[in-house]
C-alpha cells in the first residue's frame, strides 16, 4: 500500500499531542487517582542491613486513629509464587518471612482511613530485630560472587595472545557510583478490587507485563486484572519490573476490602524500585603503533542484591564497537546486602560505554593519534562479532558532522594547552555504539465516521512522545490530520504490547502500525469489493493511495471516495483492524539494527578550586528516521542531562558499615538543575533502517550513553587528570 | 502508649478565586489540601520535602513550595494554582510556549515549573539567560528539559517586555 498525506507529517517536529493536558494538571498520573472510599497505606522499612525480626510490636498501630490495618509477614495472606517474566525472573516477594536482606526493605504495610493517619500510625510500629553484620562493599570476601551470569560471556580469536603480541596495552580499572533513577513522579499504586478482579493504577512502564505478574501471585485470571498506566511521571527504567510495592498494595486493598493508594516517599524511591549498581570495569586494550586495535579484555563486576536478579550485562558495549579480531567479555555479580538494583536508562551499556571510551582516548594519547582519527582507524565496516553487513550505521558521519560542529579542529592536542583567562579548557569525545532491543507488539487502528481514528495498544508513554509519534504514523498511513487521531495506551486490557524500555517501544509499535494501516485499507477495500456503488470496487491496496481521508487510484485520483462515504453507505460506525510486528524473526544475513552516535565535550576547569564547568556539549546521533524532530531531540538532550547528572554528581551514598542509604533525599542526592546545563546541540544523522518498516532505530537511550567519557577525556585534556571514577567531584580536580 | 493528635481545624483557602472552606486534621500540608480535599491534582508531590519544586503553587501571588506549608497556615490566603492559570479556556503565554518549545516530558514537574515561571517573570527575574536558569534552579526535571523550558520563559519574557 502507499498512503501519503499532505503535507507529510512523519518526522515534522509537531508539539506534543498530550501537551495541552500536561501544562494545565489536567493528566491523570496514579497518584492523582482518587476512589470514593480510597484509603491510604504507607510502607515501614527495616531499620538494619542484614538478620531478622524478632518481634514485631504492632499494637499501638493497629490501635491508632483511623487505622484498618498493619500487615507484616506474620498476618500477610499467602501469595502465590511469582512467575518468569520477559525480562527474567520475578523479584522475590514480599512478606515471606522475618529475614531482612537490606536496609529500608518493606517489612509492614500500614492501612488507614487517611495519609495522615496511616504515616502517623506507621511511626508507632516497633521492631524486635537480630542484627547480622551486612555484606557491603563490591571486594568484600564474604560476598557471594556470580560468574557470568548470564551465560553471556563471549570470546572471539585469542585476546590473551593478542595482548601479550600488542605494541601498546592500555590496562586500567574504572568504577562508577551506584546512581538512583529518581523520576520526579513518586511511584504510586492504586489497587481496586471487585470480587475476584483487581484494577490497578501504576507507575509501570509495562502494563501486560504487571497484569501477568499480579494475575499469577494472586491467583487469578489473567483477564481479571486490568493496569492502567496513561501517564507517569518519569521511570528511566525504575518502572520495568514488579516492584513488592505494588504487589503489597493490592494485597492490602484485598485485606481491607477497599481501594487503597500507595504512594512511595521520596526517601523509599531509592530502596523500592532499583537502581543504577556501583560497578567497577577492567579495560585492556592491546594496540599497534598505527592504532589498530588488536585485542580487547573487557571485565566487569557489578554489585547485586542478596536474592534478587538484575539483567545488566556492562561489556556487552564491546564486541560491536570496533573491528577488532581478539575480544573476551566476563561480566561478573557480587551479591551484597543493598536494595537490588534495576534498570536505569541505558543499563550497562551506558557504563560500559564509559570505561571503553575512556581507554580509547588513554590509547589516542600513548599514540599520539586524534582521537576521532584512532576510532576511524578502528571503524567498523561490517559487524565484528558476526561479520555480517549493518542494517545502517552512519557512525562515521556522526564523527565528521559533530566534529564540524564542534570546531574539533581548533583543538590543540597538547594537554593543558587551551586556556581561557584562569579557566584550563579541554576537548573530549567519545563514540556510542547502541544495539538495540526491539520486542514484538501489537496493536488496533479503527477509522469512525465522524472521521476520527483510534489507535489503541498497551503501550506507555513515560515521557518519551509515544502518544505523539503514534498519532503523526497512523495520520501519515491513513491519509488523515493528526488531530483526527487519538491514541489510547497504558491499558493492559488493549492490545499487547512491550515496555517502553530498551529504546524498542517506538519501532516496535510503530512497525504494528504500519501493518494494521495496511490491514485496515484492505479491510476498506474488502467492504467494497462487491459493491456497485462503489469507484473503488475491485481494486487492491496496492493500486490506491489516501490523502485527506480518500482513498484513490493511483492511476487516476480521481476515482476514489472517502472513509466516510464507505462507512455511511455500508451503514457502519467503524471498520477496525489489527496489526503486530514482531522483529525477533529479524533478517537473515544482515547485523543490527543499532544507533550510533558521537559525543563532544567541552569543560572548562578552574585548576585552583576543581570547577569544573561543561561549556557546551555536541551530540551526533544516527537514530535512523526520526519521526518527530522536535521530541526527538528532547529525548537526547534530557538523557545528555542525565548523563551529566552521572558524571558529575550523581552517587547513591552507602554507608559500608550499615548499608544504609545515607542521601536519600534532593537535598543530598544532586541531581542537575537548571543552571547546572550547557547550551547542548544535537543533530541527527543516517538513513532509514531498512530492518523496520518505519526506518527507525531507538533512541531513549542512547542519549544517556557516552557523556561521562566525552567530560572525562576533555577533562583529561585540560588537566592531564586521568578520571577513572564517576562522578567527577571536586576533590578529584584538585 | 504514645497518642497521636488528631485535632481538626477549619479552613479557608481562596483558591483559583474561589473561597473554600475546609474542615481538616492539621497535619494536612497545602499541596495534600489541594490533592485530596480540593480534587485539584494539577500540583504533584514530588519529594514532600521542599527539594524539588514539583508542588509549587502561588500564594497571594509568591511562589512558594505547598508541601512545606500547613493548610492552617494558609487560612485566607489567595492560592492559585496550575488550574487557575488558563483564563476562558485560553492557555496562559507561558502554557503555550512551554508546549511549542516541548518544555516537558514525562509532565509531572510541568505544573510546578510553570507556576513558579509564572512568578519569575513578576519578579522581573527573567531578564537574561543565566537568570532564567538560576531563578528555575528550584524545580527539578528529571526528564531534562532544562533548555527547553528556560526557550519557552525566554519568548514569553521577551514578549512580556514588549
Amino acid at each position: 500500500m502507499r498512503a501519503l498525506s499532505a503535507p507529510t507529517v512523519l518526522g515534522e517536529p509537531i508539539d506534543r499531542v498530550d501537551g495541552p493536558l500536561k501544562v494545565t494538571g489536567a493528566a491523570p498520573y496514579p497518584s492523582d487517582i482518587a476512589y470514593p472510599d480510597l484509603v491510604h497505606a504507607v510502607l515501614v522499612q527495616s531499620t538494619i542491613g542484614a538478620g531478622t525480626m524478632t518481634a514485631i510490636h504492632a499494637e499501638a498501630a493497629e490501635a491508632a486513629s483511623g487505622v484498618l490495618a498493619v500487615i507484616t509477614y506474620q498476618n500477610a495472606p499467602a501469595l502465590a509464587p511469582a512467575p518468569m517474566t520477559g525480562l527474567g525472573p520475578s523479584l522475590p516477594l514480599p512478606f515471606r518471612d522475618n529475614r531482612v536482606f537490606h536496609h529500608g526493605q518493606h517489612v509492614a504495610i500500614v492501612v488507614a482511613q487517611t495519609q495522615e493517619q496511616a504515616v502517623a500510625a506507621a511511626r508507632l510500629l516497633e521492631i524486635d530485630y537480630v542484627q547480622e553484620a551486612a555484606v557491603l562493599g563490591l571486594d568484600n570476601p564474604r560476598a557471594e560472587v556470580l560468574h557470568n551470569p548470564w551465560q553471556a560471556d563471549l570470546r572471539r580469536g585469542d585476546p590473551a595472545a593478542a595482548l601479550a603480541s600488542a605494541e601498546v596495552v592500555v590496562d586500567e580499572t574504572y568504577t562508577i557510583a551506584a546512581e538512583t533513577n529518581n523520576p520526579l513522579g513518586l511511584f504510586a499504586t492504586v489497587a481496586s478490587w471487585e470480587g475476584d478482579r483487581l484494577t490497578v493504577h501504576d507507575s509501570t512502564q509495562w502494563p501486560v507485563m504487571e497484569r501477568q505478574t499480579l494475575a499469577t501471585v494472586f491467583d487469578i485470571p489473567e483477564s481479571a486484572v486490568r493496569v492502567l498506566s496513561p501517564y507517569l511521571g518519569g521511570g528511566f527504567g525504575a518502572g520495568l519490573r514488579v516492584y513488592p510495592h505494588v504487589i503489597l498494595t493490592a494485597l492490602a486493598a484485598r485485606v481491607v476490602g477497599r481501594p487503597v493508594k500507595l504512594v512511595l516517599a521520596r526517601p523509599q524511591m531509592f530502596t523500592s524500585v532499583g537502581h543504577r549498581p556501583e560497578t567497577q570495569q577492567r579495560m585492556k586494550l592491546g594496540a599497534l603503533q598505527d592504532g589498530r586495535l588488536v585485542a580487547i579484555d573487557h571485565g566487569c563486576t557489578s554489585a547485586l542484591g542478596i536474592e534478587g536478579t538484575n539483567f545488566g550485562r556492562v561489556t556487552v558495549v564491546t564486541p560491536p564497537s570496533y573491528d577488532c579480531p581478539n575480544v573476551a567479555t566476563h561480566d561478573h555479580q557480587v551479591r551484597l546486602n543493598i536494595p537490588n538494583p534495576g534498570y536505569m536508562r541505558g543499563p550497562g551499556k551506558t557504563e560500559g560505554n564509559f570505561a571503553l571510551e575512556s581507554a580509547l582516548d588513554e590509547l589516542s594519547y600513548k599514540l599520539r593519534i586524534d582521537p576521532i582519527e584512532l576510532r576511524l582507524r578502528n571503524f567498523a565496516h561490517v559487524h565484528p562479532q558476526s561479520g555480517l553487513p549493518w542494517s545502517s550505521n552512519a557512525l562515521q558521519e556522526c564523527y565528521r558532522v559533530g566534529a564540524e560542529r564542534f570546531g574539533w579542529s581548533k583543538r590543540s592536542p597538547e594537554i593543558g594547552s587551551m586556556r581561557e583567562g584562569h579557566w584550563l579548557i579541554g576537548y573530549g569525545m567519545a563514540g556510542v555504539t547502541f544495539e538495540l532491543y526491539q520486542p514484538p507488539c501489537e496493536v488496533r487502528v479503527s477509522i469512525h465516521r465522524d472521521g476520527s481514528a483510534y489507535v489503541r495498544s498497551a503501550a506507555t508513554d513515560i515521557g518519551t512522545g509515544t502518544y505523539t509519534i503514534a498519532a503523526q504514523l497512523a495520520a501519515e498511513l491513513l491519509g488523515l490530520e493528526v488531530g483526527q487521531v487519538h491514541v489510547e495506551i497504558g491499558d493492559s486490557d488493549l492490545p499487547t504490547a512491550p515496555q517502553s524500555g530498551g529504546s524498542g517501544l517506538a519501532t516496535s509499535l510503530g512497525g504494528a502500525i504500519v501493518d494494521a494501516a495496511g490491514n485496515l485499507l484492505r479491510a476498506f477495500l474488502k467492504t467494497v469489493a462487491d459493491d456497485d456503488r462503489s469507484p473503488l470496487q475491485g481494486m487492491t491496496a496496492e493500486g490506491v493511495a489516501v490523502t485527506n481521508g480518500r482513498i484513490a487510484a493511483i492511476e487516476d485520483s480521481s476515482v476514489g471516495e472517502t472513509y466516510f462515504d464507505i462507512l455511511e453507505r455500508h451503514k457502519l460506525d467503524e471498520l477496525s483492524a489489527g496489526g503486530e510486528y514482531n522483529p525477533s524473526a529479524g533478517a537473515p544475513g544482515i547485523a543490527g539494527p543499532a544507533a550510533f552516535a558521537a559525543r563532544f565535550a567541552e569543560v572548562h576547569i578552574d585548576p585552583e578550586l576543581g570547577l569544573l564547568r561543561i561549556a557546551r556539549f555536541v551530540t551526533v546521533v544516527d537514530g535512523g528516521r526520526i519521526l518527530n524532530a522536535k521530541t526527538a531531540r528532547s529525548q537526547i538532550i534530557g538523557a545528555t542531562v542525565m548523563g551529566i547528572g552521572m558524571t558529575l554528581l550523581e552517587e547513591t551514598v552507602i554507608d559500608s558499615a550499615t548499608g544504609r542509604i545515607a542521601n536519600a533525599t534532593f537535598g543530598d542526592y544532586l541531581i542537575p538543575v537548571n543552571a547546572d546545563v550547557p547550551v547542548l546541540d544535537v543533530v541527527f544523522v543516517g538513513k532509514p533502517d531498512e530492518l523496520s518498516p518505519v526506518g527507525s532505530k531507538g533512541l531513549g537511550e542512547i542519549g544517556t550513553v557516552g557523556v561521562s567519557a566525552a567530560i572525562a577525556n576533555a577533562v583529561y585534556h585540560a588537566t592531564g587528570r586521568r578520571i577513572r571514577t564517576l562522578p567527577i567531584t571536586i576533590d578529584k580536580l584538585l | 502508649m504514645r497518642t497521636i493528635p488528631s485535632d481538626e481545624v477549619t479552613v479557608v483557602l481562596h483558591v483559583n478565586g474561589r473561597a473554600r472552606q475546609l474542615q481538616l486534621d492539621s497535619r494536612v500540608t497545602l499541596l495534600d489540601a489541594l490533592r485530596d480535599h480540593l480534587d485539584l491534582v494539577g500540583t504533584k508531590k514530588g519529594c514532600d520535602q521542599g527539594a524539588c519544586g514539583a508542588c509549587t503553587v502561588l500564594l497571594d501571588g509568591k511562589r512558594v513550595l505547598s508541601c512545606l506549608r500547613l493548610a492552617a497556615q494558609c487560612d485566607g490566603r489567595e492560592v492559585m494554582t496550575i488550574e487557575g492559570l488558563a483564563r476562558d479556556g485560553r492557555l496562559h503565554p507561558l502554557q503555550e510556549a512551554f508546549i511549542r518549545h516541548d518544555g516537558f516530558q514525562c509532565g509531572y514537574c510541568t505544573p510546578g515549573q510553570i507556576m513558579s515561571a509564572v512568578a519569575l517573570l513578576e519578579e522581573g527575574r527573567a531578564t537574561s539567560d543565566e537568570e532564567i536558569r538560576e531563578f528555575m534552579s528550584g524545580n527539578l526535571c528529571r526528564c531534562g528539559a532544562y533548555p527547553n523550558i528556560a526557550a519557552a520563559i525566554r519568548e514569553v519574557a521577551a514578549l512580556r517586555r514588549k
